[in-house]
């Protein structure tokens, strides 16, 4: 019995030790090592997509064109393409010789194939099927061309082209395109190829030799999934990540901790913001009168929030048009703290505080509302809030707090029970905001708060349909500042992207819409020849 | 003996069946709908909507739904799941053994030492190592597990470097055999367990402990002793004998524990196992997922119960005897 017990405890100490030699890291000379936080939803390039697999997939495979890293399109499989003038034709010339990662060469059937994946409802791309409702018929006369018809007039005509393709001669032996083979197997034409996922852990990517713009300079990237933001930021430090993206907190732990000292890092600003949404539907009293939702914008100091709450990691909110869209006019800035104003501005749209001070009241009403937001792994929506309680509190608004569930915030914000809604939110680089803001978009769209406005409408029809970059550029200045005078949706906030990673990896270039999703990406990471490493 | 078996079997099925009746009823009555509208950054075409909603029945009033789940399952069918869309069954295929492989480590090391502590505790009674083990295992059962394991995390992989800090596997590993994967994995699970372990001594070793005590006390005990065998020799001859039917009984209710007991562990040193995806699963309302979990867990109390009992029935002759 002893020496049983003896050969059982001598097995498991020959497994730590063997263990032990398995976890020593191997050499990774060329690799990249980078975190995300959950796993990808789907490895099907373009089904089922959440931001991490919409990332995975854009280094997986191209589209036909790519965002540069200030916006601008640039041509990726396709090596050129015509607009026709009324705006309804667009024709693509491939390039010859482009690969997929088994070999084959990518054709304009490929192209066509990818939006027939993307407009079937059992792909269940959400993240792309919009861009393509308005493409009437795709002909392909030859290998090299692709010759799209819209239905309408389509001024963004190139924004749904930076789909990944999707390769004909794979994915279609699939029965199930979100659980057949290649969707746990993905083949594209991107610079890195899938190598392998295990989920809750890992996905390998290896680059590609044999892609059109040249093989990437890393020999695989690895993304490691942790949940956990502390974990990732130690796995960092330990050295077995090489760049992560961190917390405000873990941010400010970066600044003081030793181990963190030989970090580099950056902060960058992707088209987001925190934004409330104001109910205008006539449920409330208040939220029809631009001037209050002018009056309590201006009663935030927005500055002093970031500085104490988020270690100066946010910057106020503009407009649906962040400083990095191409589209912004520059003239239109944050709206100050004026604590001042904003009494003003409510007192003149007639709700005056009592003699005895308090809340604001206006025949007898008092000027009180509900902020709903939705819980969830956003804990700074608490602080927003709670934040937002006391300052409105010193101009005698009072604002209560409801937090929901993501669903039934969801279902709030449809069906228009709210009084005030708030939200983080990502725009895209294109300057169409008829879904956010137009008045028919209150049914299907994002017009929660059921704003309208007759001069709005006509802006945003005329924008999307008007092809000619100028002329465009002037409708949508000129919406800008119909915008900024009305205020419909108060833009709280714009948080930033801090970036902690080894300061021998380089080549590490941002963008409005990240750190991959554009062209060239994670293709121009590269280690310095300097690079001290273990 | 079978008759019991299946009496208790009987039992266990109408409970699963009342349980994911529950379940399936609380998550639909919630306000919100998975699938209904999460929208991308632009807003979804209201038909390709629809066809998602008639995709998943969602405009079915849920007993339907329900009943349609239950005929799949009687299929062998556990559905997919809405959030990944992948068969329920290869993702539970996927994290069962990693779940497993921890929840038996940190069993076997809950066992491994607070049995040994409970013996020692025995043999004398407010002793002196009586008194510090009972000290040391509260003092590690009153300490949050989020705690413990930022502190195991800290103190081993961070300033000692001597094991990793998170995940079951090193990056970039190629293991030329499974069994270095699986030594690989092992050495991962080492804090892990250690962290699921320290909370579970305390009861444990007392319970061993108080069982000894009590059966020492006993004839057996007295007539021991008159043989001239010290308390201590008593205590680890035939004390443990004795207190191995109550221990089998505490075992049947922790092994459900080795499917999901493991929840907040599993987020911290990043553990793919069945805990973090019941967790996520909840959060994205992943209806499948979380009736296929609840069934598992359910089945692993049935079949725990059940095995402690055939076991005891087994080996104690005073139970077999009272039948």
């Amino acid at each position: 019995m002893t020496r049983r017990i003896a050969h059982a405890l001598l097995a498991v100490a020959a497994a730590l030790a063997l263990g032990a030699c398995a976890g020593s890291p191997p050499h990774k000379d060329n690799d990249a090592r980078v975190a995300i936080y959950s796993n990808p939803s789907s490895l099907s390039l373009v089904g089922n997509t959440d931001l991490n697999s919409s990332q995975l997939a854009s280094v997986i495979s191209d589209g036909l064109v790519a965002y540069d890293a200030k916006g601008d399109y640039v041509p990726m499989v396709a090596r050129a393409w015509e607009l026709s003038p009324d705006g309804k034709t667009l024709t693509f010339h491939l390039r010859d010789g482009v690969l997929w990662h088994d070999g084959l060469r990518v054709t304009s059937r490929d192209v066509a194939y990818t939006v027939a994946k993307v407009k079937d409802p059992a792909t269940q791309a959400r993240s792309w099927v919009s861009q393509f409702t308005n493409v009437a018929e795709i002909e392909t006369p030859d290998d090299l061309t692709v010759v799209v018809h819209y239905a309408t007039t389509h001024a963004d005509a190139l924004e749904p082209w930076r789909v990944p393709l999707v390769p004909e001669h794979v994915a279609s032996k699939d029965a199930n395109f979100l659980d057949g083979d290649f969707a746990h197997h993905p083949i594209g034409c991107g610079p890195f190829r899938f190598v392998s996922y295990n989920p809750g852990q890992s996905i390998f990517l290896a680059a590609f030799d044999r892609y059109w713009g040249g093989r990437p300079a890393l020999d695989r990237v690895i993304v490691k999934v942790i949940s956990n933001e502390r974990t990732a930021y130690e796995s960092l430090l330990l050295r077995e990540l090489d760049l992560l993206v961190v917390t405000p907190d873990l941010w400010r732990d970066a600044q003081t901790t030793p181990a963190a000292a030989r970090l580099a890092r950056f902060v960058y600003y992707r088209l987001n913001a925190w934004k409330i949404d104001w109910n205008q539907d006539g449920a409330t009293p208040y939220f029809k009168d631009k001037r209050v939702r002018r009056a309590l914008v201006l009663a935030l100091d927005r500055k002093r929030f970031s500085e104490t709450v988020v270690a100066g990691l946010a910057r106020p909110g503009v407009s649906s048009y962040p400083p990095e869209s191409p589209w912004t006019d520059p003239t239109i800035v944050a709206l100050p703290f004026d604590p001042a104003q904003s009494a003003r501005l409510l007192d003149e749209a007639g709700w005056r505080a009592p003699s005895t001070g308090g809340i604001r009241e206006k025949d007898g009403t008092p000027l009180t509302f509900t902020l709903i937001f939705p819980a969830g792994a956003q804990e700074i929506a608490d602080r927003i809030a709670a934040w937002m309680q006391q300052s409105l509190a010193e101009v005698g608004v009072d604002m209560k707090i409801e937090k929901l569930k993501w669903e039934a915030f969801q279902k709030r914000r449809k069906t228009h029970v709210f009084e005030a809604a708030m939200v983080s939110t990502m725009f895209d680089m294109t300057p169409d905001r008829f879904d956010l803001y137009h008045s028919t978009a209150n049914v299907d769209g994002f017009n929660f708060g059921s704003f309208s406005d007759a001069e709005v409408d006509r802006l945003l029809e005329e924008g999307r349909a008007t092809v000619d970059p100028g002329a465009r550029r002037a409708i949508y200045d000129r919406l800008q500042k119909r915008l900024d005078d009305l205020q419909p949706i108060a833009f709280l906030l714009q948080l930033a992207q801090p970036v902690l990673h080894d300061p021998d990896l380089k080549g590490i270039v941002s963008s409005p819409v990240g750190l991959y999703e554009f062209a060239p990406g994670l293709r121009a990471w590269h280690w310095s020849s300097a690079r001290g490493r273990d | 003996m079978l008759p019991a078996i299946a009496s208790r079997i009987a039992t266990a099925a109408v409970t699963l069946f009342v349980v994911t009746l529950v379940v399936f009823a609380l998550l639909c009555a919630l306000p919100g709908e998975p699938q209904a509208g999460d929208d991308a950054s632009r807003p979804l075409p209201p038909e390709y909507r629809a066809a998602l909603r008639a995709q998943y029945h969602l405009d079915d009033p849920w007993p339907a739904r329900y009943g349609r789940w239950v005929k799949e399952l009687l299929h062998g069918e556990l559905g997919t799941s809405f959030s990944a869309q992948q068969p329920v069954a290869t993702m539970l295929r996927e994290r069962l053994p990693v779940s497993l492989g921890l929840n038996a480590l940190a069993l076997l090391a809950m066992l491994g030492v607070a049995v040994p502590l409970g013996i020692l505790g025995a043999a004398q009674p407010d002793g002196r190592w009586d008194r510090a083990g009972w000290i040391a295992t509260t003092a590690l059962y009153a300490v949050p597990v989020f705690w413990t394991a930022l502190l195991l995390q800290w103190l081993f992989a961070i300033r000692l470097g001597w094991l990793p800090l998170s995940g079951i596997s090193t990056d970039g590993a190629r293991h030329p055999s499974s069994g270095v994967a699986l030594a690989d994995a092992v050495w991962h699970l080492v804090l892990p367990a250690a962290c699921l372990a320290s909370g579970g001594l305390a009861y444990v070793s007392r319970f061993v402990r108080t069982n000894i005590v009590e059966s020492t006390a006993g004839e057996g005990g007295r007539a021991a002793r008159a043989r001239g065998l010290s308390t201590l020799q008593y205590a680890a001859r035939h004390g443990v004998v004795q207190a191995v039917s109550p221990l089998l009984t505490l075992a049947g209710f922790l092994i459900p524990r080795l499917v999901g007991g493991s929840l907040l562990v599993e987020a911290i040193f990043n553990v793919p196992g069945l805990g973090s995806l019941l967790f996520d699963s909840i959060l994205s309302r992943d209806l499948p997922v979380v009736l296929a979990l609840t069934l598992l867990s359910g089945l692993a109390t049935l079949v725990g119960t059940t095995v402690s009992d055939v076991l005891i029935l087994w080996l104690d002759p005073r139970v077999r005897h009272a039948r």
